[in-house]
């Protein structure tokens, strides 16, 4: 378990706590190699935001700009929330120091033309038909990792079986026993009073049917929004428990108030049900699940903490692994985890885990404060 | 009717029989209860296994009850280790498992340790009656 200071350990609301103790100990995925490839992006469509999100993942790809002319354009929106350095016009971007690579996106025989005619000793220009061909890739890869994130989302669905059974069918015992007395029932208060409780387990199974068919839903494309952190825990808290068993489990809420991130409200909800089911099953059904959320200098961190087994050191640094898993064949997917790291890198931050044998695991997720956060609007 | 019932050694009225309602959700615990006292059982109730556990070991309930009838996915001690603990300490007092999940290779492994019944919840009043009364006459053959 992560060494935590004591104010974090025993408040329930955390205010200035410190940068996180355990982040620079943690293992974190694999480090990116230096001296990265120096990357323009000329276009802020939808091509070049494609291509900032993808370039934006890989490590040794350093964007140095993405230029457009319209201030409006998706890429740029994009490019401020992570970070890269925005330019009106391509000219300028091209002029910075050391670029490797410029990718013209724009499809405009004048811009191309000009970047012909100015483009740096040592750079390579990617435009026109090439550049329209990595565009392709590159969508078919987006699209695939939606397909995976949603194929893996459905896979563990199957093991809410036990979870959905059990949920539906007592309240289906209920309103069978009661509608079987009403038949010959003759105290009017006792008919008024069973007739509601028939009505409120009505109620209660319809719910569980909302909360899954909205869980199992594709990832709504929808633009990021904000996302209250700790309403998403929660929800999150009522999913997984169709996956495992949380009776026996001491659930600890350790919410700093109004904690939000932003990103995409379906897949981060994935990415919580996804942590919590995995910390449960490591306990083996029985233990500690600890979940905090808290702003610290810079960052807004969600810590998802067990009592579990533990992960061996040498299995530390796979785990994020795509088709990695230590379950038994059938059990588990094994993209479960490289599935988050994806997610959490979209909405540009870091996932870490401390884990000790025994004693339990502590994923942490750490993400950058934008200029929205604080703002009030954020989704449940 | 046997003279072996429960109703004689409590001397109820019109009791057929104690039965403990093993349940972590108390509507389900309720609505058993419902069912069986019209049928003229006493009822007992108990949240968890360590709960059923602690019932049946305190005062006459060690002789006198005759149906246990147990959920399987409860907090603290669970409907499997529960029963496995009545099947040890109180093999004559005859087990009906109700529970959500219907799982077939669970209900050949319970009946196998002599649990009586599998039920599979929502089930019907007269099932559930016709159950525990399946379960009274192996519990009235234990004491002959």
């Amino acid at each position: 378990m992560m060494d935590w200071p004591a104010a974090q350990r025993t408040g329930a609301a955390a205010t200035s706590a410190p940068a996180d103790p355990g982040i620079g100990r943690g293992r974190t995925e694999p480090v990116p190699v230096p001296l990265p490839m120096r990357v323009a992006i000329i276009g802020a469509g939808r091509g070049g935001m494609a291509l900032l999100e993808v370039l934006h993942q890989i490590g040794t790809v350093e964007i140095v700009g993405i230029a457009d002319r319209d201030p409006s354009a998706p890429g740029l929106t994009r490019a401020h929330e992570i970070n890269v350095p925005v330019y009106d016009l391509a000219a300028d971007l091209i002029q910075q120091q050391g670029l490797n690579l410029v990718m013209d996106v724009t499809g405009d025989p004048a811009v191309e033309r000009m970047l012909h005619e100015q483009l740096p000793a040592g750079a390579d220009l990617l435009s026109g038909q090439a550049v329209r061909l990595l565009w392709t890739l590159v969508q078919h890869e987006s699209l695939l990792q939606a397909e995976l994130l949603h194929a893996e989302k459905l896979a563990g669905i199957g093991s809410f079986a036990a979870g959905i059974a059990h949920d539906m069918n007592n309240p289906l015992q209920l309103i069978l026993g009661l509608a079987e007395n009403l038949a010959d029932e003759t105290d009017l208060e006792a008919i008024h009073t069973q007739a509601r409780d028939i009505i409120e387990a009505v109620k209660r199974t319809s719910a569980i049917c909302r909360d899954l068919t909205s869980y199992s839903r594709r990832a709504s494309l929808r633009q990021d929004c904000l996302i209250s952190i700790n309403g998403k825990l929660d929800e999150a808290l009522k999913i997984a428990r169709y996956a495992v068993a949380l009776q026996d489990i001491e659930i600890r809420k350790l919410y700093q108030p109004d904690v939000v991130v932003k990103g995409n409200p379906d897949e981060l909800l994935h990415v919580f049900v996804n942590l919590i089911t995995n910390a449960v099953q490591a306990m083996a059904d029985q233990g500690t699940l600890t979940l905090e959320t808290a702003v610290t200098a810079g960052t807004t961190q969600v810590r998802v903490s067990d009592t579990g087994s533990g992960i061996p050191p040498e299995l530390l640094d796979r785990i994020f692994e795509p088709f990695f898993t230590t379950k038994p064949p059938g059990k588990g997917t094994g993209l479960g985890l490289y599935n988050i790291k994806s997610v959490i890198h979209h909405m540009n931050g870091t996932i870490a885990v401390e884990s000790q044998v025994g004693r339990g695991s502590t994923f942490t997720l750490t993400f950058p404060h934008d200029s929205t956060v604080g703002e009030r609007s954020a989704q449940p | 009717m046997s003279e072996f019932k429960s109703g004689f050694f409590v001397g109820g009225d019109s009791c057929n029989g104690r039965v403990l309602v093993v349940d972590d959700e108390p509507d389900i615990r309720k609505v058993v209860r419902m069912t069986l006292q019209k049928a003229g059982y006493d009822v007992l109730e108990a949240e968890n296994g360590a709960k059923a556990i602690e019932t049946i070991n305190s005062g006459e309930n060690r002789l006198l009850l005759d149906v246990i009838i147990c959920d399987i996915r409860m907090p603290k001690v669970n409907g499997i280790e529960a029963i496995t603990y009545f099947r040890e300490n109180y093999p004559r007092v005859p087990l009906i498992v109700l529970t959500g999940f219907p799982d077939t290779d669970m209900a050949t492994s319970l009946l196998r340790q002599g649990v009586v019944d599998y039920l599979v919840k929502p089930v019907e009043g007269e099932k559930l009656k016709a159950s525990v009364a399946r379960a009274m006459e192996q519990r009235e053959l234990a004491h002959l």
